[in-house]
């Protein structure tokens, strides 16, 4: 039986349920309205299988994962290669970083030169004990105290390698990681307003062969895509798009010469920025992400099957150009890119010369990178006699660095002289203009808040057969990291459509491991 | 004996003029540092501000090791007068590194000194 005083106490525990519940709403209700992170599958290049390799943290490349810092911009554009400013290294490039001992002359144990036309470089690995020892120390070490001699060598990196594997050129460790998103998002024009469903996971594969080939993959084991045809409250989560986002091989300096030969899946070299690389998880740049009309799926940053060559010249000019080849279609499609960097670290990581004996300039801090392209390319339905769709894109992109300021600006103009082109003879030529700016602060080093004002106008010459549409949008993004491959971001967007408005907030999560 | 004697007294002078001509380090793991007390005095005000801006990042291991290898131990990249600039320059282009100019002179001149004083 029951007490008067255990009704009591029972009602007043229901009362404080009843208000932790309540509060608990709130909050998660007041969160999921601010917040926003990863939903659909985008390719990725950040991923702790280069640390693993590299044994640097991930905020050598990174600002907030994903968002490359500059040398992360270096290290991609190098082919997955770390850079390197040893002379000695540089000159037996394929050589891991053990043999640098024994960069100096090769001797034997007898005292005689080695000579001969070998692989020097393996040559040198092998004698500096690469593939049985670890890496020694060239210079002398401090007067220590005991002990602390005793961290020195517990601290240095260790190389050991099995033979077969160095010869091999494969990578020591197994090059494989994981990234996962789990977001919350708010929508109100959505009939389900409060979403937990956003969510995906990706394994990723990157790193080199003795720094000569780069490679990099990106499997989406899940992703989350919004529900298709009729569904009810039963509908369990959808698992599709599983899919090959990107695998791609970087010959790296072909015959010598200072080209890179890269092949397979990948987002053409065409804007400054891969989809990615930026604070937000959930929207990327409109200027690369808007599509013509429901035949051509085409975006700036559509992962294609490519053929590309680039080059880096006179360490700030970077240029690229390749072919797209499309399932079904002969023509193959054609697309360039060039930019340059003013201040800074070049793209090989050279710092800027500064004098550090004068006074301080506004130039000791100032960066900025400009880059252009365009696209060529024709699609429509294959081996039809249909007319086909030519298009083509141009773009300009600029990024300002500044201490704690980074401003991206991003343009870009697009022609398609038939969005429709399974309509005979009812050619719909499209206009597409597109611009982005966004700024960015650093607020602490695992705390960044950006804000992007982006636009997009497509108008027809036949209202009839494609609708002209402008899009308006303002996203505000604030990104905290408080282990470097644990990301929170809450992102708010507002997004004004030729029907309607668009106010989503999403709370998201991002972890790579 | 009194060989004996001479033996230990140079045995002794050699080790305190080696001993000097070095930089001492106290601690282990994250706690290491410099031994401040093998500070010259002119760099002691250096020193302590590089000790308080250093670790807002990384540890002090990681310059006391790169300045007894001469090599960068996370990245194995060398350590040498020319790199100390270059990190100099990295890190006062790092957002919110909170080093001025004025103080990225100094810690390069200490680093340099450090440098110095471990090739002797």
């Amino acid at each position: 039986m029951l007490q008067a005083k255990d009704i009591d106490l029972f009602n007043l525990i229901q009362e404080e349920y009843r208000d932790m519940i309540k509060i608990n709403y709130i909050v998660a209700v007041s969160l999921l309205g601010l917040v926003c992170i990863l939903s659909l599958p985008e390719t990725s290049h950040a991923i702790p299988a280069f640390s693993r390799a590299h044994k640097v943290e991930c905020t050598t490349c990174h600002t907030i994962y994903p968002e490359l810092n500059e040398y992360g911009e270096a290290f991609l554009k190098n082919s997955y290669v770390y850079f390197s400013h040893d002379k000695k290294k540089d000159a037996s490039a394929s050589a891991p970083k053990a043999a640098k001992p024994a960069a100096k002359k090769v001797v034997t144990d007898a005292g005689t030169e080695v000579k001969g036309d070998g692989d020097s470089a393996k040559l040198a690995a092998l004698k500096a004990g690469a593939l049985s020892g670890s890496t020694s120390s060239e210079s002398q070490p401090a007067a220590t105290e005991p002990e602390a001699v005793e961290q020195n060598h517990d601290a240095k990196p260790t190389t050991e390698k099995a033979e077969g594997i160095l010869l091999s050129g494969i990578p020591e460790q197994l090059p494989i990681s994981f990234t996962g998103s789990i977001n919350y998002g708010y929508d109100t024009s959505q009939v389900n307003e409060v979403d937990f469903a956003a969510r995906s996971i990706k394994m990723h594969a990157g790193g080199n062969f003795r720094e000569k080939f780069g490679f990099f993959a990106t499997y989406v084991a899940y992703s989350e895509q919004p529900p298709t045809g009729t569904y009810n409250t039963s509908t369990t989560a959808s698992n599709n798009k599983t899919d090959l986002n990107e695998f791609l091989l970087s010959w790296r300096h072909v015959l010598d010469s200072p080209v890179n030969l890269r092949i397979g899946r990948m987002q053409p070299k065409m804007g400054l920025w891969k989809t990615n690389n930026k604070l937000s998880a959930t929207n990327n740049y409109l200027p690369y992400s808007y599509t013509v009309g429901k035949s051509s799926l085409f975006k700036i940053e559509q992962p294609q099957d490519t053929l590309e060559l680039n080059s880096i010249v006179a360490n700030r000019l970077y240029v690229a150009g390749g072919i797209v080849n499309r399932k079904g279609q002969n023509t193959k499609e054609g697309y360039g890119h060039l930019s340059y960097k003013f201040g800074g670290a070049d793209f090989l990581t050279n710092e800027p010369e500064i004098d550090l004996n004068k006074e301080e300039s506004i130039l000791d801090y100032l960066t900025l990178t400009v880059g252009a392209y365009g696209y060529y390319g024709k699609n429509g339905t294959s081996n039809s006699n249909d007319p086909k769709n030519t298009y083509y894109r141009v773009g300009s992109d600029a990024e300002l660095m500044y201490k704690i300021y980074r401003l991206r600006l991003l343009g870009n103009y697009g022609n398609d002289d038939n969005a429709t082109p399974t309509t005979l003879n009812s050619w719909t030529n499209v206009i597409s203009k597109a611009g982005a700016v966004e700024g960015e602060v650093t607020l602490l080093t695992n705390l960044i808040a950006a804000g992007r004002f982006e636009y997009l106008q497509q108008e027809s010459n036949s209202q009839a057969r494609f609708a002209n549409n402008y899009v308006r949008r303002y996203v505000s993004t604030l990104g905290y990291s408080p282990l470097q491959n644990v990301k929170f971001a809450v992102e708010y967007k507002y997004e004004i459509l030729p029907s309607t408005i668009n106010k989503v907030g999403v709370l998201g999560a991002t972890i790579a491991f | 004996m009194k060989k004996i004697a001479l033996l230990v007294a140079l045995g002794i002078i050699a080790l305190s003029s080696s001993a000097d001509a070095r930089i001492k380090v106290r601690g282990r793991g994250a706690a290491m540092n410099f031994d401040s007390a093998s500070i010259p005095p002119q760099f002691q005000a250096t020193f302590a501000n590089m000790s308080q801006k250093c670790i807002k990042c990384h540890t002090m291991e990681r310059t006391v090791i790169a300045v007894q290898t001469g090599r960068a131990p996370i990245t194995g990249q060398p350590f040498n007068k020319q790199a100390v600039k270059a990190y100099g320059i990295k890190m006062l282009r790092k957002p919110n590194s909170n080093m001025n100019k004025q103080e990225i002179r100094d810690f390069v001149m200490f680093l340099n000194f450090l440098l110095d004083e471990n090739a002797k």
